[in-house]
């Protein structure tokens, strides 16, 4: 420690390892809390066809209305949500086939409170096989995967869920 | 330009070097605390990292300068003392200079 870049060394290293302490203690407070809250989903219209150019594809246009509120979940450790909309059902083919028609980034800062009114589908609800016709249950539920600052990134479901039959037959088009 | 920076006395004595060990690590630690406690309380993680950062700037102003505390108990060097006969040690080491150049 007799001279100054001995000094600044021992200096920098010590408070290297103090933060690297205080990043562990902010983990640590926010690792058991429960992420869940309450979601409000509502669907009004589903569409379904079957295209020819790969194995039995249906097109799904839906418009749906969620409403939920997730201030709750942000704390200090929260850098970001990633939410998702996903449908869950069985087909004869595939015991279990979940498919995600919908994702959104929330940043810490932007408004947490979400309305979201008339939103289509952001991706292609395509079905492996022709499961989709006739299907009796179709379970939509939103989840989430909550980024932190430091730590583990868990994977959370919403409370709410919605559950719909989907048509019988396809959607014909028209031809004139 | 380094030879005016080396040039420029950054000694300290011992005790003022343990002092100013205790001292930055004194003051990392309590705005590491300070820090913590205020970034948990207003729930932003980036308040606890400035307020670190503003503890490690105020530690290097305190310890990095060779500050007049830290040379309150220089050690007692003895008083030089001067060679009385430099030249029996020289010779031989002249003859040894000419036995190689032959």
């Amino acid at each position: 420690m007799n001279t100054v870049l001995s000094r600044a060394n021992s200096l920098f290293a010590f408070s290297l390892s103090v933060m690297a302490a205080l990043t562990f203690g902010c983990f640590v407070t926010t690792a058991f809390k429960d992420r869940r809250v309450p979601v409000d989903i509502h669907v009004s219209r589903v569409m379904l066809k079957n295209v020819d150019d790969f194995t039995g594809p249906r097109e799904r246009s839906d418009l749906g209305f969620i409403t939920f509120d997730l201030s709750p979940i942000f704390d200090w450790n929260v850098k970001q949500l990633f939410l998702y909309l996903s449908a869950e059902y069985t087909t004869k083919s595939n015991s279990l086939n979940q498919v995600v028609l919908w994702d959104k980034i929330v940043l810490r800062g932007e408004n947490p409170k979400l309305n979201l009114r008339d939103m289509k589908s952001k991706y292609f609800f395509f079905d492996d096989g022709n499961g989709l016709r006739a299907n009796k249950n179709i379970t939509l539920s939103l989840s989430w995967n909550v980024v932190p600052n430091a730590g583990v990134l868990p994977l959370v479901g919403g409370s709410g869920q919605v559950s719909l039959p989907f048509p019988e037959t396809y959607e014909t088009t028209r031809s004139y | 330009m380094l030879s005016v920076f080396k040039s420029i006395p950054s000694h300290m004595d011992y005790k003022g070097q343990k002092l100013a060990e205790q001292i930055f690590q004194g003051v990392i630690l309590i705005s590491a605390v300070i820090g913590f406690v205020y970034g948990l309380v207003i729930e932003q993680f980036g308040w606890t990292v400035y307020i670190v950062l503003a503890g490690f700037v105020v530690s290097c102003v305190l310890t990095l300068p060779p500050w007049p505390m830290y040379r309150k108990n220089p050690l007692s060097w003895q008083p030089i003392i001067p060679e009385i006969n430099p030249e029996p040690t020289q010779k031989p080491q002249e003859t040894l200079k000419k036995k190689k150049h032959k």
